[in-house]
């Protein structure tokens, strides 16, 4: 190092040096954590960067150059912290940058704006299993790669004919352990699986109706949330979740999320707008909420939602 | 190893002050020299010309009233023509002057003191404490202030510590001191709210807790609002009704207004403990036309009291509501609810808190001491390798430039974690202008002119252009020591101008309006919105209320002079309300709205009592 006297451990050094080094990535990059990480995540990843990086935590030392690069690094972590803690600002941000939006889509694969909480990572048991088990498959001398892989084909499209896509969509994947390369089973598998979500989607949303029809709303709103994970295309069941949590007395933060996803999958349906305008305000996001009763009110003047709620609010 | 030089932390507190340390590890109170834990914060001179401070002061004030000086917590950083200064002045029995730049000098004997000289008295007694304890000279401490304290009130608070002898570390918010104290070697985790009700300050805070550090989410409150106001409405009571027997206005009495003050404090405190509480005062008056002496001897009770003060209660649950909305969380969310303060020993006040936040508060905690314990940890975090608290405090208030049409465009809002720093890019806003001057304000209103100005400096040598051509990239940074930094440069010739903030201007509100009125082009505009639809009709209900209430106590006081008192003061509210109804604002309407809803309670008081 220079000829400056720094009172900081070496290795500490190091550390904010690596940090500083990295201070124009994403916000989540900076945090150290996955793009997409929920907020909770988030602020626990900031509060753990300020045991380290805090400029008080130097207080009163010798620091020279190090006393600017400290001060930089926490005020960008601030900055990151503000930012994807605040519903409303995450949001923005995403919009602003789309390239983040695609990192998340690519490190969790669904949707970017509401995460309906920590995607449940894979245990260290499961992972090491899957390991083995591609081991195992790959070493298998009676398993010759191509022969097998045509044979779950065959297997899979013959199900995909009768619109079995579960049983297709579980000897895709086995196909595509075997050999990931195989771009006829990647293409078909990525079909598969979002065929599959629908499906299942589909499913439980009905058996969610038919649980309304017998009044038992707690098990409704297990299929509804069952359907609303199995698809995020699926608007109607995520608006149905929405409302039914609201009757229920649910999490406000929880209903606009829903009510939120039902919004982007089908921006034109006015009573989803409505609804989530009416969530957002309630939890104080007046500005945003007023940016969706006016897209309601655009959509359809005469909708009997917005006769209800939107005319009242804002007289125009 | 060589002993570690000691640092302390101070709660210096409107009524009392505390002075703690780190002792092993714990945190711990320094007891005053003459062996107890709180020092009252009273400052006088007494007549053979000897200043005395602590509880020595206080009790020679009643034979002392108009050199003994309290609660000039209340007074410090803030501007002569401010109406809280002036409405102080009126129960206040010390003399308070304007000094030359709008500030505040207080008169004791022959002398004029500036404000943070009075409270560098307190310190230098707290110091001194401490010395004794130590048996070696301390230099270093952390000072609590009330978290919504603005910029100008904390440096004139850290201006006494420098008075005082003491280099202050760190000036630290009051509930956010009492959050460390009740966190710090346990192991919560989770969120807490800190509701702080002392002397003359109230504060709530939200803090998320995890390990060892402690994030301030989000807080608010009101500088103006704490016991004093209790104290006083206690005394409004009394004195009104010795006015309606008696003919005289006790307040006009200095040593009269003393004797007062101290046993409202006294039957506000027994009635914390039981249902009553009788005052006392033999000889409190003489009649004018001579004649015996007149003694005042009133029973308050519990309920009495709380009528008396039960806007104050709901004034502090309605800054809560706004507080947990900030911080995006409900009361099921909250781990812990810390009650902190002597006012939080009202039953009242723990029954409203109880309510809102929907648990109990937590036990364990002492209220007058709490604030200091934390602010010996804070003291010891910043100057121990090996602590392990961190805390992430924010900006209680939001900070911003005055821009064209009178408004202000705020850079950092309030509850952002400090150090931080914001550059945002302004254009020019006239044809040719060479010149912008940068005006850093301070506070929450919508137009430029109600907020505080911290400083302002000017950046010139701009090209001539057509408006919004030229562009100044314009910063804001708060460091790690609280300190205010504003730079503004052009970005075609890189001339940049700077300022650090260290002072508060000293401006009236009127002479900020006026220097903005003369810089603005377009008119003022606010904002309208159903929120200030809704308390306009609010407003113009209460103004016709108070407007048929004004005759009807005029008839039933028949021009007594607390009679005529309060209604002038009930006109001179409803100008305001007029004035605020005309030009709408909201801060405005809603500050009108809360004295109109006080006048028509007190006058319906009375009048229920005269039928």
């Amino acid at each position: 190092m220079s000829a400056e006297t720094i009172d900081i451990p070496a290795e500490r050094q190091q550390e904010i040096l690596a940090l500083e080094a990295k201070l124009k990535a994403n916000h989540f990059e900076v945090l150290g954590v996955t793009p997409g990480a929920s907020s909770e995540q988030v602020r626990d990843a900031f509060h753990a960067l300020s045991r380290k990086f805090h400029p008080d935590r130097y207080h009163g030392r010798q620091l020279g150059s190090f006393k600017a690069k400290i001060d930089t690094i926490f005020k960008r972590l601030v900055e990151a912290n503000n930012v994807l803690t605040d519903p409303d600002r995450r949001q923005k941000y995403l919009d602003d940058n789309p390239f983040v939006r695609a990192a998340i889509r690519s490190a969790t694969g669904t949707n970017a704006a509401f995460q309906p909480g920590p995607a449940a990572p894979k245990s260290a048991e499961e992972e090491a299993r899957d390991a083995e088990r591609r081991l195992r498959l790959a070493r298998h001398p009676y398993l010759a790669k191509v022969t097998k892989i045509q044979e779950h084909l065959s297997k899979a499209k013959a199900h995909i004919a009768k619109n079995e896509f579960s049983h297709a969509f579980s000897l895709l994947n086995i196909a595509t352990q075997i050999d990931p390369q195989n771009v006829e089973v990647k293409t078909l598998l990525a079909d598969v699986r979002k065929k599959n979500e629908v499906q299942r989607s589909e499913t439980d949303y009905k058996r969610a109706l038919e649980f309304l029809n017998q009044g038992n709303e707690e098990l409704a709103l297990q299929a509804l949330r069952a359907s609303v994970n199995a698809s995020a295309a699926n608007h109607e069941a995520a608006f149905k979740l929405a409302a039914l949590l609201e009757k229920t007395g649910g999490d406000i933060k929880e209903i606009s999320s829903f009510a939120q996803r039902a919004v982007e999958a089908a921006p034109q349906k006015v009573e989803y707008r409505v609804l989530l305008g009416r969530m957002l305000e309630a939890a104080g996001m007046k500005s945003l909420a007023k940016k969706h009763f006016d897209e309601a009110l655009k959509l359809g003047p005469d909708h009997p939602d917005v006769k209800k709620h939107v005319k009242k609010r804002w007289p125009f | 190893m060589a002993e570690r030089e000691p640092v302390i932390g101070i709660d210096l507190g409107t009524t009392n002050s505390v002075v703690a340390f780190m002792q092993d590890g714990t945190p711990t109170v320094i007891r005053n020299r003459s062996s107890s834990n709180l020092t009252p914060s009273v400052v006088a001179l007494s007549k053979t010309g000897k200043l005395l401070v602590g509880q020595i002061a206080k009790r020679q004030a009643v034979i002392n009233p108009s050199d003994t000086v309290y609660a000039s917590k209340r007074l410090i950083g803030r501007k002569f023509s401010s109406p809280q200064v002036q409405d102080a002045i009126k129960v206040l029995p010390y003399g308070v002057q304007a000094g030359d730049h709008d500030d505040i000098r207080i008169a004791m004997g022959e002398k004029h003191y500036a404000v943070p000289e009075v409270a560098a008295m307190v310190l230098k007694e707290l110091k001194a404490d401490a010395e004794a304890f130590f048996g070696q000279s301390v230099r270093k401490a952390v000072i609590t202030v009330p978290a919504y304290f603005n910029d100008g009130q904390r440096q004139a608070t850290k201006d006494a510590g420098r008075i005082a002898g003491l280099e202050v570390l760190r000036i630290i918010n009051e509930p956010t001191a009492a959050a460390l104290a009740y966190g710090f070697g346990k192991s919560v985790n989770g969120k807490i709210a800190v509701f702080d009700l002392g002397g003359g300050t109230f504060d709530v805070s939200v803090l998320d807790v995890s390990s060892g550090v402690f994030d301030v989410i989000a807080t608010g409150g009101d500088t103006y609002l704490g016991g004093e106001d209790f104290d006083n409405r206690i005394i409004e009571w009394l004195v009104f009704d010795f006015a309606k027997e008696n003919g005289i206005d006790l307040r006009k009495d200095r040593m009269a207004l003393q004797r007062l003050k101290e046993n409202a404090e006294k039957a506000k405190i027994e009635l914390s403990g039981s249902k009553e509480a009788q005052i006392n005062l033999p000889f409190i008056a003489s009649p004018a036309g001579g004649g015996a002496a007149l003694h005042l001897q009133r029973t308050l009770t519990r309920d009495k009291l709380e009528e008396l003060c039960g806007d104050l209660v709901a004034k502090t649950i309605s800054i809560c509501e706004q507080v947990l909305i900030e911080a995006r969380v409900k009361p099921s969310d909250l781990k812990e609810m810390v009650l902190v303060g002597g006012m939080t020993r009202m039953p009242k006040v723990v029954e409203a808190v109880k309510q809102f936040f929907r648990r109990d508060p937590c036990k364990g905690v002492h209220p007058d001491e709490v604030v200091a314990l934390g602010a010996a940890v804070q003291a010891e975090a910043l100057t121990s390798s090996d602590s392990e608290v961190v805390l992430l405090d924010v900006t209680p208030q939001s900070l911003g430039v005055a821009v064209a049409g009178g408004y202000v465009r705020r850079l950092i809002p309030k509850n952002t974690t400090v150090p931080t720093s914001v550059t945002e890019v302004f254009n020019t806003s006239k044809d040719d202008q060479t010149t912008v001057k940068i005006m850093v304000l301070q506070g929450e209103a919508e137009v430029a002119h109600q907020n505080e100005l911290l400083g302002e400096f000017i950046l010139t040598g701009l090209r001539k252009a057509r408006r919004g051509e030229v562009e100044i990239d314009v910063t804001f940074e708060i460091n790690s020591e609280g300190i205010v930094s504003v730079s503004a440069k052009d970005r075609e010739t890189g001339l940049q101008q700077s300022i650090q903030v260290t002072a508060s201007g000293g401006l009236t509100e009127e002479e900020l309006k006026r220097i903005l009125d003369e810089q603005a082009d377009m008119l003022l505009e606010a904002r309208s919105g159903e929120e200030l639809q809704g308390k306009k009709s609010e407003l113009k209900a209460l103004m016709k209320e108070v407007e048929t209430l004004i005759p009807q106590l005029d008839k039933a006081t028949q021009g007594s002079e607390f009679g005529k008192d309060a209604i002038t003061k009930a006109k001179s509210a409803l100008d305001a309300a007029r004035k605020a109804f005309d030009a709408p604002v909201l801060s405005k309407v809603t500050e009108s709205i809360d004295t109109l809803t006080r006048t028509v309670s007190l006058f319906k008081g009375v009048l229920e009592r005269i039928k």
